[in-house]
């Protein structure tokens, strides 16, 4: 126990000298994590504002043959646009979100009280850009027609609700906690890749780099359980990613605090109680990210070699998000018992403030530990190796 | 006292299996210099290797002051003080943080290292860069505080592999001195090299290796008698075959 204290205490020593190592862990991910997710984020806000509010910019072809439609429409603040030559073209091109055509039997078909055409060209490829300013014409459309058939029936003296014969009232039940947005998407992953791979320059410098210094074998050659060696190098890595996931966190709050987001709140508020949950989640997946970068930095034959196995450990943490995001399903219980995916599913409830059972805890625990006590069981099988300290 | 007993080791190469280690046998006294000497490849590194646990042997067995090193590896190397082929001391830390790091790693209290450091940091010469990072170390310097590491838990038995590597005319004859000191204190110094006068000055007891086998062993006396020859180095170069690999 006191000489796994010593090599931890000496790793961490020797881990808080490397000034490269400290800038990127302490410096680097605090600053440019938050500040890009912030940033994008106010971006996405503030283009949302300005189409939800702004004066929607609509091309209207044939404008002359409805005058009222027109009037109408640049009453609900939209500005009507000479229309372009080609409408698909410019439409395609990004040039106009949504052009409006009006038939020319439109006055015909008014005045005989029949269904007036009128079209709306857009490209329902980009949902993302042009969605929002397409639903607000097509709304706009929809209450003139509405506000129109409704004067009708008045007119022939029939009640306007005989038309509508369902009403339909909307009732969330979303805490505005639960409300998805961008950064409680991208908010689980982030914490999982920090977690997992944020102690990999300490992971292979202690053992990789130990080995290519040449001061393993010294290392080998005192009494120490080389059990003992490797969980210190291993605990080492992991409290160094805690703290740089620590000091990441913080900014990020902080980003959100100093960058205005329009209004929408894309922070996350945890108090001390969701925070020590969050910590309990992640705790696993750091230790987790601790060992294999150990196994695989004890595996490898060089400090480069191991690095060339990052891209991979990379993915890892992201295939749960992409999952979910291509099918989006209920939580399950067998599910909190896959690494990644189970922490996946717990943060998302830890930020949307939803209960989480003794059961689950359970489950997400003890499978994550699980998984870990395998790896470093494997870690220390690959440390007694005999090439492990002479192959160089 | 060091006692190898018919040590074998083999390793796999593209062309087949090279037998590095091939029956190596010999013993190491106490208050004695004990040189292994054989030209580059002859299997020194790997027989030493074998006897600090670093490397399991194939066949044979490592008595360390009579412990069998494949039944109780962990009080053999306590017992051992090595400093190995590869030299490697941590950078970011001082010279006197690497040595209080294997002192602990030995288990020893604080103010037992410090003493100890005390006393090697007078005995090696280290006061100039003891406090300094090793960063930038000469190889000197390196060698002196991967020595000190090695020997502050006060071993009984020492072991270094070729110690006197790239080292300058000045500190190789401190080195000496030091090594001298050691033998003086009673303890079973096992050093190797492949260099003929380096083992002639310094050592009282010679085994030769060549091939992974040991081809002569005994006093300087004792080697010169056997093979009829008026100095040491025509004596190394009859039993060996060959003076290639060999420096003078």
């Amino acid at each position: 126990m006191r000489t796994l204290w010593t090599i931890l205490r000496k790793e961490l020593l020797d881990a808080f000298r490397d000034r490269r190592m400290v800038l990127v862990a302490f410096v680097v991910m605090p600053l440019a994590i938050p500040l890009v997710l912030a940033g994008t984020n106010a971006l996405g806000a503030r283009k949302q504002s300005q189409q939800l509010e702004g004066q929607l910019q609509l091309p209207v072809i044939g404008a002359q043959h409805a005058p009222n439609l027109v009037a109408w429409l640049e009453a609900h603040n939209a500005k009507v646009l000479l229309p372009p030559a080609d409408a698909d073209a410019a439409v395609r091109s990004q040039e106009h979100d949504v052009v409006l055509r009006i038939d020319d039997g439109y006055a015909d078909d008014w005045r005989a009280g029949r269904p007036a055409h009128v079209e709306m060209i857009f490209d329902s490829s980009r949902p993302l850009d042009s969605g929002m300013t397409v639903a607000r014409a097509r709304g706009l459309l929809d209450a003139y027609g509405e506000t129109v058939g409704t004067l009708r029936l008045v007119a022939r003296g029939v009640h306007p609700s005989v038309a509508s014969p369902l009403q339909v009232a909307i009732r969330d039940v979303a805490s505005p906690e639960s409300r998805f947005d961008f950064s409680q998407q991208i908010l689980p992953y982030l914490l999982l890749l920090l977690a997992f791979i944020g102690g990999m320059q300490l992971a292979i410098d202690s053992t990789a780099g130990e080995r290519e210094r040449q001061s393993l074998e010294p290392l080998l050659a005192t009494p120490v359980a080389r059990e003992t060696i490797i969980s210190a190098k291993i605990l080492a890595t992991a409290v160094f990613s805690l703290l740089s996931l620590a000091v990441t966190l913080l900014a990020y709050r902080l980003a959100f605090a100093l960058v205005p987001s329009g209004g929408i709140d894309a922070s996350f508020e945890v108090g001390s109680l969701g925070l020590a949950q969050l910590f309990l989640v992640i705790l696993p997946i750091v230790l987790l990210g601790a060992t294999v970068l150990t196994a695989l930095a004890a595996f490898a034959r060089s400090y480069r070699e191991a690095q060339g196995y990052l891209p991979m450990l990379m993915f890892l943490p992201m295939i749960p998000t992409l999952v979910l995001m291509v099918a989006p399903v209920r939580t399950q219980l067998w599910m909190l018992a896959v690494p990644f995916l189970g922490q996946n599913q717990l943060i998302l409830r830890v930020l949307r403030s939803e209960r989480i059972s003794a059961l689950d805890w359970l489950v997400a625990l003890g499978s994550a530990f699980g998984v870990v006590a395998i790896v470093w069981f494997i870690a220390a099988r690959l440390y007694h190796r005999e090439q492990l300290a002479t192959s160089s | 006292m060091i006692r190898v007993e018919g040590l074998r080791k083999s390793f796999a190469s593209q062309t087949g299996r090279v037998q590095a280690v091939d029956g190596v046998s010999f013993e190491a006294h106490d208050g004695q210099i004990t040189g292994l000497l054989g030209p580059n490849g002859a299997g020194k590194t790997t027989t030493l290797r074998m006897l600090y646990t670093l490397m399991t042997p194939e066949t044979g067995r490592v008595l360390v002051d009579d412990i069998d090193a494949a039944v109780e590896p962990m009080r053999v190397r306590a017992r051992l003080g090595v400093l190995p082929d590869a030299r490697g001391i941590y950078k970011r830390l001082t010279a006197r943080e690497n040595i209080t790091y294997f002192g602990e790693l030995q288990g020893l209290e604080r103010g037992l290292i410090v003493q100890r450091t005390q006393r090697l940091v007078a005995a090696l010469d280290m006061r100039d860069f003891i406090d300094r990072r090793a960063e930038g170390f000469s190889q000197g310097q390196r060698t002196k505080t991967a020595i000190a590491r090695a020997l502050v838990h006060d071993p009984g038995n020492v072991v270094l592999d070729e110690p006197t590597n790239g080292l300058d005319v000045m500190t190789t004859r401190a080195l000496r001195t030091f090594l001298h000191g050691l033998r003086e204190e009673g303890r079973c110094v096992l050093l190797s090299s492949h260099i003929m006068q380096e083992v002639a000055q310094l050592c009282d007891r010679i085994v030769v290796i060549a091939h992974g086998r040991v081809v002569a062993q005994g006093s300087p006396e004792e080697l010169r008698a056997a093979t009829g020859c008026a100095t040491l180095e025509d004596a190394f170069v009859k039993v060996i075959g060959t003076d290639e690999g060999l420096f003078a």
